[in-house]
């Protein structure tokens, strides 16, 4: 086989993979969109409101907040507190204890007051509180 | 920098002599001189059946195979993920092109002659596969849950009913129960990700190696003796003497197929994707309303057309019964020895005449 | 030859009859009984049939009262049944479910002259063979019945670019809907739209009217703009202009290396 012919194969076998790396790029982005979870077209603020009425005292309810676990204590004297409840230990959620008045994580039985702080078990810190605000009986998370 | 790569792969070869393998494949493995581009089809195929694997794979990241979830997953997946529209298409048409490619395949052993003695194996092997991606495409039909595939699984469930005796029990047994239901999607969606995928890719796994086992069959144009060389006896493998070696000749030839093969069916994608998804695919399916004018998808036209031609619906089954089953035992019915097309007038004849019929069949189910 | 789903559909339908797991809805015993009776008591339902009220399942209950799935109290006044309403009922008893419309009726001339020969919702949208409303029943048919059709005419002409334009919409959803597109969105925005142009016509008041028109024209705009995300041929171009380049180049390899 003479030069000549030698070099155009390699021209052409350049081209060859100048086009594989291309088409591989093309894809790898779309691809990498593709694979991460669309945000949902839905509310774009992401906030969650819960009518104070909603909930006795002494009382909490669960919810979704920014993708992950939420809770909204009333407490028995009224105050409120907004938590998310994942618990620091290792990413359990916590259930709230009516009975006793606190939280109790079931996987590690940590233990946590109405205000997110840690009474007993292996958590390393409080339950992360969540902003919130309050207007016309509506709690508004977020 | 190209000193890392003969390191590792010496460090490789000395463990696992793959030095020895790569050479034999490379310069000893010889096929026929007058080998054409039809013998490129399977390399085509594995490629069509990759895809379909990797399309799918990233179809099930979002697919919900549930009755009530089953057909807004899959217009989530086409309107809001990016890309999402693409892939469901590859797959869809893939789906299509693996069949067609494989007919095509199929055409070219049959006028070649390559199913015959010792390779009786290699046309069994390529049956069942044949089988076993019409089994894949009608499970995986039923999936996006719209009017088009649950009528279409309707009916083709219903044929098994016309078996006396066992058929109404068949019928139950495919569809989990005695209407096309969850239950129905749930074994398709098993048998579609599941079981089909992984027989099939051991029956490849079988029909190259025997294939490799056996040696590449001649191919009986521009030569003077054009029967077969097998001698019944003993095994010997068919040697290509003074042949072209697969890499690169017609490893290229491969890459050419498989290129020339892309680009079609990426013309086909972005330019006539209605051509295999109808306006019906977008409806929800409504177990209590037929659409007006469903049929199956065209690979199965033929079949379909036969069963409505014939009065007996058992009669219709088992004449395709028996045309399949001639089929799968083409090299133990002939035995001749020539393989040029031209030369075995019979043979010849009677597949034309087949091949016509079922165009036939197909165009007239299209258009009834 | 047109299909002729005999075996497949006579099997489904059989087990649909057979079958007592399968829901095939309710049976209304009004129309297993009318069905029956002549011409007078039975032509409601025939026409009934043809509605679309029929479509969504608003069976004869729904309007007339009484136990629609037991015949003994299917015309029992202690199940609510109320007969033929009178009149004047009429215009409360459709806008029960058809929000909106009644309170522009009740404020427009036609709703003032109720019960004193003024027409209720059946005298132009019938009272069993209900169509979804278009802007045909605005015409000498129904308006000249009572008076001339001058008045209405100005309204029909007022409200008809901007309906025919909704109707458009309607087409395109249906066609992007055809190819995959989600069109749900856009689909309920519409049937509001629509609703609440086609509810404001009950008012008579021309002003009001024009005015909402130019509202809907502005909302119609925006809906317009809702459309596939089409990337156009491009990106078809390229894929299949790749593919053959690289064909082209291995063949070119190809004939040098054999």
């Amino acid at each position: 086989m003479d030069a000549s012919k030698r070099k155009f194969i390699s021209i052409c076998l350049g081209g060859v993979a100048a086009l594989a790396v291309a088409g591989v790029a093309a894809i790898t982005y779309p691809l990498f969109r593709y694979y991460l979870v669309p945000k949902p077209a839905g509310d774009s603020t992401g906030k969650i409101t819960i009518p104070l009425k909603d909930i006795a005292a002494g009382d909490a309810t669960f919810f979704e907040y920014n993708g992950s676990a939420a809770v909204l204590v009333k407490k028995q004297n009224g105050g409120l507190a907004a938590l998310s409840a994942v618990c620091p230990h290792l990413g359990c959620i916590v259930q709230w204890e009516k009975g006793r008045q606190d939280f109790l994580c079931p996987c590690h039985a940590g233990y946590f007051t109405p205000d997110g702080e840690v009474i007993s078990g292996p958590p390393p810190r409080a339950l992360a509180r969540l902003p919130f605000s309050v207007a016309n009986g509506i709690v508004t998370i977020g | 920098m190209i000193n890392i790569f003969r390191h590792i792969y010496y460090w490789i070869d000395v463990r696992l002599g793959t030095h020895e393998i790569i050479n034999e494949k490379r310069t000893g493995y010889l096929l026929p001189r007058n080998v054409n581009a039809w013998y490129s089809l399977g390399s085509v195929l594995l490629v069509i059946f990759a895809l379909q694997i990797i399309t799918g794979l990233l179809l099930m990241l979002y697919y919900v195979p549930n009755v009530d979830k089953a057909f807004t997953s899959v217009s989530f997946i086409m309107n809001e993920i990016p890309l999402g529209r693409l892939i469901r298409l590859f797959h869809a048409v893939g789906s299509s092109m693996m069949i067609l490619v494989l007919l095509l395949h199929m055409l070219s052993v049959l006028f070649m002659g390559s199913y015959k003695s010792p390779r009786e194996l290699h046309w069994l092997t390529g049956f069942i596969l044949f089988l076993m991606a019409m089994g894949i495409s009608l499970t995986g039909y039923l999936l996006p849950w719209n009017q088009l595939s649950f009528w279409a699984t309707t009916v083709a469930t219903d044929c098994v009913s016309a078996i006396p005796a066992v058929g109404r029990y068949l019928v139950e047994l495919l569809r989990g129960g005695k209407l096309v239901g969850s239950h129905t999607l749930g074994r398709f969606y098993t048998l579609h990700v599941g079981l089909l995928p992984a027989t099939i890719t051991i029956l490849i796994g079988i029909h190259l190696f025997l294939i490799q086992r056996t040696g590449v069959s001649t191919p009986p144009f521009g030569l003077e003796d054009t029967t077969n060389s097998w001698k019944n006896g003993k095994f010997i493998y068919e040697e290509h003497p003074g042949g072209i070696p697969f890499f690169p000749n017609f490893f290229l030839q491969d890459m050419i197929s498989i290129s020339l093969y892309m680009a079609c069916f990426m013309a086909l994608v972005f330019f006539f994707p209605n051509l295999f998804i109808p306006s019906t695919s977008y409806m929800p399916a409504n177990p209590l309303v037929t659409p007006a004018h469903i049929k199956p998808e065209w690979y199965f036209l033929a079949n379909y057309q036969t069963l409505k031609l014939f009065p007996s619906e058992i009669i219709g089954i088992i004449v395709q019964v028996l045309a399949m089953t001639f089929l799968a035992l083409l090299p133990f019915i002939d035995r001749s020895p020539e393989k040029h097309p031209l030369k075995r007038p019979l043979f010849t004849f009677t597949a034309i005449t087949c091949i016509l019929l079922w165009i036939g069949l197909t165009g007239w189910g299209f258009y009834s | 030859m047109k299909w002729q789903p005999v075996i497949p559909v006579m099997l489904v339908l059989c087990i649909m009859v057979l079958s007592e797991t399968y829901a095939a809805g309710p049976v209304i015993v009004c129309i297993q009984c009318h069905a029956t009776l002549t011409a007078k008591l039975s032509q409601p339902v025939e026409l009934w049939q043809t509605s679309i009220h029929a479509e969504h399942g608003i069976t004869c209950n729904v309007c007339h009262g009484g136990d629609s799935t037991d015949s003994a109290q299917a015309m029992s006044p202690a199940k609510g049944f109320r007969g033929v309403p009178a009149p004047t009922a009429v215009p409360a008893l459709c806008g029960g479910c058809h929000m909106g419309v009644a309170g522009h009726y009740t404020n427009s001339a036609h709703g003032r002259a109720l019960g004193r020969g003024g027409p209720t919702c059946v005298t132009c949208h019938g009272s069993h063979d209900i169509k979804s409303a278009t802007l045909d029943l605005i015409g000498s048919r129904n308006c000249s019945k009572c008076h001339t059709f001058e008045k209405a005419r100005l309204i029909r002409s007022a409200m008809l670019k901007r309906d025919t334009m909704l109707m458009v919409i309607e087409k395109k959803i249906r066609m992007l809907k055809s190819q995959g597109i989600e069109t749900d969105q856009m689909e309920k925005r519409l049937f509001a739209l629509r609703n609440r142009f086609h509810a404001m016509f009950h008012s008579l008041d021309i002003k009001l009217i024009i005015m909402e028109s130019d509202h809907i024209q502005a909302e119609i705009e925006k809906t317009n703009g809702v459309g596939g995300k089409d990337t156009g041929p491009l990106a078809g171009i390229i894929a299949v202009g790749w593919a053959l380049l690289l064909a082209l180049l291995f063949y070119l390899i190809k004939r040098n290396v054999d």
